[in-house]
């Protein structure tokens, strides 16, 4: 599903955000990125999502050799990622359903396929009582849930999580993996960047860990150190 | 998959009401703008109307009478054609002075309803050598009350002094609208500039969902455009009121006869609102683009 071969990343005054990454991600894979700040997670993330384009190496989604596509090809790649942020980027001015919603409409989809879709992805995420609420309306955890709904409603191959549940009280982090892990096993690969070591070694999922752009380690059901 | 029209309106009128003030202010500085660009070609339409006959270097008319011989007619084309003061000439039979007639007083359907081509008087339309005022008094003078000669009329010094106002003040009009519209371009970038950024969080979701460089930047140009379009209408308002109020009122019958002709044929209106609104298009898509492309990277 995700292939890096020899990728590195640099941004401007030789800082090195990712160092000859070669790795392979199946499908239907949980995989969690670790490391200590500014080791390269959020880069990792944002090079599979075409937001970075590598200095060297490259990056392949679905089949696809990314760094090759147009620039008005990426949208159409995009949609096959979802994207969870650490700061939920809800809409303010939009209600629960319509922040879900705007996923939809922005890319096209008809009407009559957004009305089906929308209350499905709600009640998969639990929020079905509070479709009509606003944002500000919700707690932490319900926040991060709508943003989760909005990233999955297209239904991607691949779902990308910088920091999920950073903002987040342990309690209501564990609710979202919970979330995050039954998504998972509908065959979508999900991708996530954390800190938690509690989420890490109790889920026991493939960890890969980063330090100053280079992958140190790489390991199935690891542990977060 | 296509931009839905629903969704393309909602947002541009979305985005028109969160900066109205700033809207506000630029579609009334392209109203003004336009509305100076098109009282130019009105202007100008309407002078040119009022002084067609006047065209071309000519100074003095002899007009004869309907009735005139062919005898008489010859002995003053005679004078014209040997005269070493007359540079040119040109005639206007009957037909032609009718056609011209029905030019000038289009609006006026009754008048010429009244009028036939034989009761309109031929004429010469004299271009001399020396247009100076006195020089051309002297040379008009040898024709008057001449046989079948009805009337001579110069090119007095008022239709000089008109033409050149004219030409002053449409250079005006035309200077000042062109700043305006700059100014107009200036400020419908600015706006399409600050809805990008109120509507910051909004662009960056809809990028990482995947919607296409088009799709995002469809309602911030249609916003620029809506704009213009207001503003043409605006323009529009203030073209009608300078037809019919002032351009209109000069060319009313109890008007100064040295104003007469002095309007706007229905077609020249046509052609200026059309003018009118091509520029306001173009002008909201030049400030509207460069907007999106410096301002949007997507």
């Amino acid at each position: 599903m995700i292939k890096l071969e020899n990728v590195t990343k640099v941004y401007k005054g030789e800082n090195v955000a990712l160092r000859d990454a070669t790795l392979g991600i199946d499908k239907g894979e949980f995989v969690f990125l670790v490391g200590a700040s500014g080791s390269g997670k959020s880069t990792f993330i944002r090079l599979l999502n075409r937001e970075e384009v590598p200095e060297h190496g490259t990056i392949y989604v679905a089949g696809k050799d990314i760094g090759t596509l147009g620039r008005w090809k990426v949208p159409y790649l995009r949609r096959n990622i979802g994207y969870i942020f650490q700061d939920f980027k809800l809409l303010p001015n939009k209600t629960v359903a319509e922040n879900v919603a705007f996923a939809l409409e922005v890319i096209g989809k008809p009407r009559h396929v957004i009305k089906k879709q929308v209350p499905a992805i709600l009640e998969l995420v639990g929020l079905s009582e509070k479709i009509a609420n606003f944002p500000s309306e919700l707690s932490g955890g319900e926040q991060q849930r709508v943003s989760i709904a909005r990233a999955f409603v297209n239904r991607p191959l691949i779902l990308l999580a910088d920091e999920p549940t950073g903002n987040l009280d342990p309690q209501t982090s564990v609710g979202i993996m919970r979330l995050l892990d039954r998504i998972n096993r509908t065959g979508t690969t999900v991708v996530m960047a954390t800190h938690d070591q509690g989420i890490v070694d109790t889920m026991r999922r493939r960890v890969i860990e980063l330090d100053r752009g280079v992958i140190v380690r790489d390991q199935a059901r690891g542990v977060y150190e | 998959m296509a931009i839905s029209p629903v969704y393309a309106l909602r947002e541009t009128g979305q985005n028109l009401w969160r900066n109205f003030m700033l809207s506000m202010a630029t579609v009334i500085t392209i109203g003004v703008s336009l509305w100076l660009f098109g009282g130019f070609f009105l202007f100008n339409y309407a002078v040119d109307n009022a002084t067609q006959r006047w065209e071309g270097g000519i100074e003095f008319v002899v007009w004869m009478n309907p009735e005139a011989t062919s005898e008489q007619n010859a002995n003053i084309l005679d004078a014209i054609m040997t005269s070493p003061e007359i540079q040119d000439y040109t005639f206007v039979d009957q037909d032609a002075a009718y056609e011209e007639f029905k030019d000038i007083f289009s609006d006026t359907p009754e008048l010429v309803e009244v009028v036939t081509p034989e009761v309109m008087p031929p004429s010469y339309r004299v271009v001399p050598v020396d247009p100076d005022a006195d020089v051309v008094a002297e040379l008009a003078g040898q024709f008057e009350g001449r046989p079948g000669v009805k009337t001579v009329v110069s090119a007095n010094d008022t239709i000089r002094d008109i033409q050149d106002l004219a030409d002053e003040v449409s250079t005006v009009f035309l200077a000042g609208s062109l700043v305006l519209l700059a100014a107009a371009t200036l400020l419908i970038l600015t706006n399409i500039v600050s809805a990008i950024r109120n509507r910051g969080r909004e662009i960056e979701i809809m990028k990482v969902v995947g919607a296409t460089n088009w799709f995002i930047r469809i309602p911030f140009m249609l916003e620029g455009i809506m704009q213009a379009l207001l503003g043409a209408v605006f323009a529009w308002g203030g073209l009608y009121v300078i037809d019919q109020r002032v351009i209109g009122r000069f060319s009313q019958p109890d008007s100064l006869e040295l104003m007469a002709g002095f309007q706007v044929e229905s077609d020249e209106l046509i052609f200026t609102g059309g003018l009118v609104l091509g520029i306001a298009l173009a002008v909201s898509v030049i400030g509207s683009s460069i907007a999106v492309t410096r301002y949007l990277d997507t």
